[in-house]
């Protein structure tokens, strides 16, 4: 295939999908018109959410003739054609893998209704779940595919995708034998993958693509180091910003991918020990990251699921954001205070700071310029795109196409940039996280805490913000993320006053600051100690446990502080 | 040709096995190479797709540690070279012995090393055998360490 071609299929592909998401977006769909006379009803689980995908039956007896039969839609409803000829009695049967069949027999009033040509509306049923091998098949994949991560055993992609694999494995070939080995189909799995988040991820990775090349960062961290003049307290703040506004903007991973090499440079030209400043600066790329909707991943599945676009997350998360921000600074002048009052390295080499400002140029001023241009209409349609229903992925879409259009890169190497084994992370994620929901495991989850919180909302912030943020110390906060979702929708919906979704923003709090715990706590952390340590630094875990989890409960606590504030203090 | 191999990735544990490496070329008046060698094998636990741009940024950063070095050879007025490679650091730094016909490789050892390397303990001698014998470059290791 030429390259033309090849560069004309991405932006036609990127072109339609916008297009897809933009008529999704809309979620104007016509209703069926309902059938008359019907039985209609809705079916719901025992945390009162609409159950999808069961089987509504009409039935003479509750083992008997079936009538009719109709799947429940997304909100749980469904509607079964009544006889023509209407018999003495009928029964609504109910039945869905992973939950208890319900009957439910019409009463006398009903069948007079259906006697006269009217519809009759069945009171709401609700199905029990069931535990089966398949919940622990499911659950223990998902644990299975934790302990992978965490422990590095595997690739994130390739130990999602072996989770995503064996549900499927187990579920097909495991059904001829026990229906109770059935976990889902693949038709019900794509259920439950995000699209909205899948190409939002891959509309930001193609801009970034293009920004990463124009050696902006490395400006940048030159830039603050002119501007401190070489003084470690200033230049440290000043850094942290950088690369704060940066993770904001950009994901975490590359911010610290692109600042960590030029700050080690600007180190070894100072004569100070670089740990002190890219422990800061990575502590700060992990906070200030949540303040918008695609600084990280984790908020990028909240916003999707939760409907919280980039205004709500400036408007509720960056102050709380900058105040952590603040605690911050001031927590690093104090732990890297000997680096700091240290006498500056008077050997400083002339050729090594003529090398750094060498280096310290804009590579590709006119790239940047259109993607500055870009980058700003896209801030603008993230911003001002929630009046017209746009969703965050066609905005990101049509940022990349433009910019692609405008600036014509080689489009090989753009392909390449866009890092495909992220996005079939994600989609194995999803499956494997919908495995748990289908088999009821987050629903036990969800009650399991509800119980635990009762109607008390501040219990239940405390509670979510620091159970995300201790377990994002070990175990990855995105798949984290993904199964608290529903678990946050449920206390959302059942504890009063949470209705404004604050508890998403604690779980965006404790999941991303929590990275601060530990080392493996976020992507960042691990990049930013691969080359730290290629550069002779290493950053142990001990290490990083002793600057960083201090960090966190700073962090977390003034985040915090200001959520209590925002939520109950201004909202009354 | 001949020389001084001597292979660093920077930091304080670096700083003998440079020192040793300058001392033995004014020793035996041989050139002296310092070799970086850029590895992104850490990328495998994370994001791979930004390869072509870190890999630049890790050669830069290695050439400006390299310069380091070199500044210290120079201030000892021994002149060195730095070379960059990029790759496995075993292969990388065995194919340069080759290339340059070196006489002697000076390592280092790590101080703190979690990942396994052929720098860490085990590894290490097994490393230096085979080297030397694929070389006929006699390895030096500085006093007390370094890397």
């Amino acid at each position: 295939m030429s390259k033309s071609i090849r560069k004309w299929s991405l932006f036609a592909f990127l072109l339609g999908a916008s297009l897809v998401l933009a008529l999704a977006g809309q979620g104007t769909r016509a209703q069926d018109q309902p059938m008359s006379p019907v039985v209609s009803g809705t079916v719901q689980d025992s945390q009162s959410q609409p159950v999808e995908g069961a089987t509504a039956q009409l039935r003479l007896a509750p083992e008997g003739k079936v009538l009719a039969e109709a799947t429940t839609q997304a909100n749980g409803r469904y509607a079964l054609p009544a006889p023509t000829e209407i018999p003495d009695r009928l029964f609504v049967q109910i039945s869905r893998a992973h939950f208890e069949d319900q009957v439910v027999e019409l009463s006398a009033t009903d069948m007079r209704e259906l006697r006269n040509g009217e519809s009759v509306a069945m009171p709401g049923t609700t199905l029990p779940r069931r535990i089966t091998a398949a919940f622990w098949i499911a659950t223990s994949i998902f644990v299975a595919m934790l302990v992978l991560i965490a422990t590095g055993t595997l690739h994130n992609t390739l130990a999602a995708l072996l989770g995503a694999s064996l549900v499927f494995f187990v579920s097909y070939l495991g059904e001829p034998l026990s229906e109770n080995l059935f976990i889902f189909g693949f038709d019900r799995a794509l259920h439950y993958v995000d699209w909205n988040v899948i190409f939002l991820i891959m509309g930001m990775m193609i801009v970034i693509a293009v920004v990463e090349r124009t050696g902006i960062f490395q400006w940048l961290a030159y830039m603050a180091y002119r501007l401190s003049g070489g003084r470690l307290w200033l230049l440290l703040p000043i850094l942290m910003t950088v690369t704060g506004v940066a993770s904001a903007l950009l994901d975490n991973v590359t911010t610290m991918l692109l600042m960590t090499p030029i700050t080690i440079q600007i180190s070894l030209a100072l004569g100070i020990n670089p740990l002190a400043l890219l422990m800061p600066e990575v502590m700060a790329s992990n906070v200030v990251g949540i303040s918008t909707l695609i600084g990280t991943p984790t908020n990028i599945l909240i916003g999707s699921f939760a409907n919280i676009s980039f205004n709500d997350f400036l408007v509720n998360l960056t102050p709380g954001v900058l105040l952590a921000m603040v605690g911050l600074i001031l927590y690093n002048e104090f732990v890297y205070r000997k680096e700091i009052l240290a006498p500056g390295n008077e050997e400083i080499s002339p050729l090594l700071l003529e090398k750094l400002e060498e280096r310290a140029q804009i590579t590709q001023p006119g790239h940047l310029l259109k993607a500055g241009v870009v980058g700003a209409g896209m801030i603008a349609l993230f911003v001002f795109g929630e009046q017209i229903h746009l969703l965050p992925a066609v905005t990101a879409l049509m940022g990349a196409t433009a910019l692609l259009v405008w600036i014509r890169p080689d489009i090989e190497e753009m392909i390449e940039a866009v890092d495909w084994t992220t996005l079939v992370f994600f989609i194995t994620l999803f499956v494997v996280v919908g495995g748990i929901q289908e088999v009821g495991l987050i629903s036990f989850i969800a009650t399991g805490i509800g119980d635990l919180v009762g109607e008390n909302l501040i219990l239940a912030m405390f509670v979510v913000t620091w159970f995300s943020a201790v377990l994002s110390t070990v175990i990855a906060n995105i798949p984290f993320t993904a199964a608290m979702l529903p678990v946050i929708g449920y206390l959302t919906a059942t504890i009063p006053g949470a209705g404004n979704k604050v508890l998403f923003y604690c779980l965006s709090v404790g999941s991303a600051m929590g990275g601060n715990g530990s080392l493996i706590g976020a992507s960042a952390n691990m990049v930013t100690a691969g080359i730290a340590e290629r550069a002779g630094h290493p950053i142990t875990y001990a290490y990083f446990i002793k600057k960083g989890f201090p960090a966190l409960i700073l962090t977390v606590s003034l985040a915090m502080v200001w959520l209590l504030i925002r939520f109950l203090v201004l909202a009354g | 040709m001949s020389g001084i191999v001597c292979a660093i990735r920077g930091g304080p544990d670096s700083q003998a096995t440079i020192a040793r490496a300058i001392g033995l070329a004014k020793d035996t008046k041989l050139p002296l190479y310092f070799l970086y060698v850029v590895n992104l094998d850490f990328l495998s636990r994370t994001s791979s797709s930004r390869v072509h741009t870190i890999s630049r940024e890790m050669g830069q950063m290695g050439e400006f540690i390299l310069l380091t070095a070199q500044a210290k050879a120079a201030s000892e007025d021994i002149p060195a070279q730095g070379i960059i490679r990029h790759g496995d650091v075993g292969e990388e730094i065995v194919d340069l012995c080759h290339e340059i016909q070196a006489d002697y490789l000076v390592l280092g050892r790590p101080q703190v090393q979690e990942e396994e390397s052929i720098f860490t303990h085990d590894l290490l001698q097994e490393f230096i055998e085979r080297t030397e014998e694929q070389t006929n470059a006699k390895v030096v290791l500085p006093d007390g360490g370094g890397e």
